[in-house]
């Protein structure tokens, strides 16, 4: 665990609290882009540059621009106080419980093998090479579906494993998002539009 | 990276989810609702990728792609659908978008 991450992760974490407890909801959606962005620069500690830059032009840019429009648009009141009641006290006690729990979960080594060296590439030696337990699982069954070692990504380019894999394997769930994109957009100019025709009419 | 940084990300993932969630319970306004459900789906694709990273999967990262695009278009409808409703200069609120009840 590098500071780099530890920073990041601790800004990331900061950012989501703040697009929570802001009054201002402008102020909720810079947070909201704050977040996205160091999510991205965990992306790319985590070797998935593709997904780094499909997560700062997409997200913190298309959608937090729409976002940020529609605030514009329909100029909410300045103040939004947050609900102090029991329900904020359930789910505040539901953050910290459920929170710690996973992590201790996942950190007590029965999910990964604790203080073991993870290979980099497939011709290291002296290294472990599926560190996760799921993956020991998974490699008696497919033990060609998990031979994506980092450093080996990385010399084939981590955009051509993922365009490659993204138009080979999973190319029906990839035709089938660009379905979806069609519904929403022809959804969102529908709704938009019965609301004019309707105000015209009155 | 290494093998140390694991339950640190899932927990990271794990607690933005969370308070992604709390912000859907105790936010009034239906922007802030709608920005806190982008937090969780955001948390979610942390944790496919962290997964994928230490499984030495490529798949994590496509998976992801998906929930991008998905909360993408996710965003295109949710906005449309609270600019017809709060169009006609009701206040922000969730709690007055009653009267589907009776």
């Amino acid at each position: 665990m590098n500071a780099l991450t530890a920073i990041v992760g601790v800004l990331a974490l900061i950012s989501a609290i703040g697009v929570v407890s802001f009054r201002s909801t402008i102020y909720c959606a810079l947070s909201l882009v704050t977040n996205m962005v160091f999510l991205a620069v965990l992306f790319l500690l985590l070797n998935a540059q593709f997904l780094a830059a499909v997560q700062v032009i997409i997200y913190a840019g298309a959608v937090m621009v729409l976002f940020v429009f529609i605030i514009a648009l329909l100029s909410p009141r300045a103040e939004d106080t947050p609900r102090l009641d029991l329900r904020f006290l359930v789910g505040l006690v539901a953050v910290f419980y459920v929170t710690l729990q996973i992590f201790f979960l996942v950190g007590n080594g029965s999910t990964y093998q604790k203080g073991a060296v993870a290979c980099t590439s497939a011709a290291q030696q002296q290294c472990v090479k599926t560190p996760l337990r799921g993956a020991q699982v998974g490699q008696v069954s497919q033990p060609q579906q998990l031979s994506y070692f980092p450093d080996d990504v990385d010399a084939a380019g981590n955009v051509q494993t993922v365009g490659g894999q993204l138009f080979t394997t999973f190319l029906v769930p990839f035709e089938i998002t660009s379905l979806l994109l069609f519904v929403a957009a022809i959804g969102a100019v529908y709704l938009t539009r019965h609301h004019l025709t309707g105000a015209r009419r009155t | 990276m290494s093998l140390d940084a694991f339950p640190w990300l899932i927990g990271l993932s794990t607690a933005i989810f969370m308070l992604g969630a709390l912000g859907v319970l105790i936010r009034r306004n239906p922007l802030v609702v709608f920005m806190s459900i982008e937090l969780m789906l955001n948390a979610v694709n942390l944790a496919f990728v962290t997964f994928g990273r230490f499984l030495n999967s490529e798949d994590g990262q496509i998976f992801a792609f998906m929930v991008v695009v998905v909360a993408a278009s996710e965003v295109v409808v949710g906005l449309a659908l609270i600019t017809t409703v709060f169009r006609t200069g009701r206040d922000l609120d969730v709690d007055d978008l009653s009267e589907m009840r009776e």
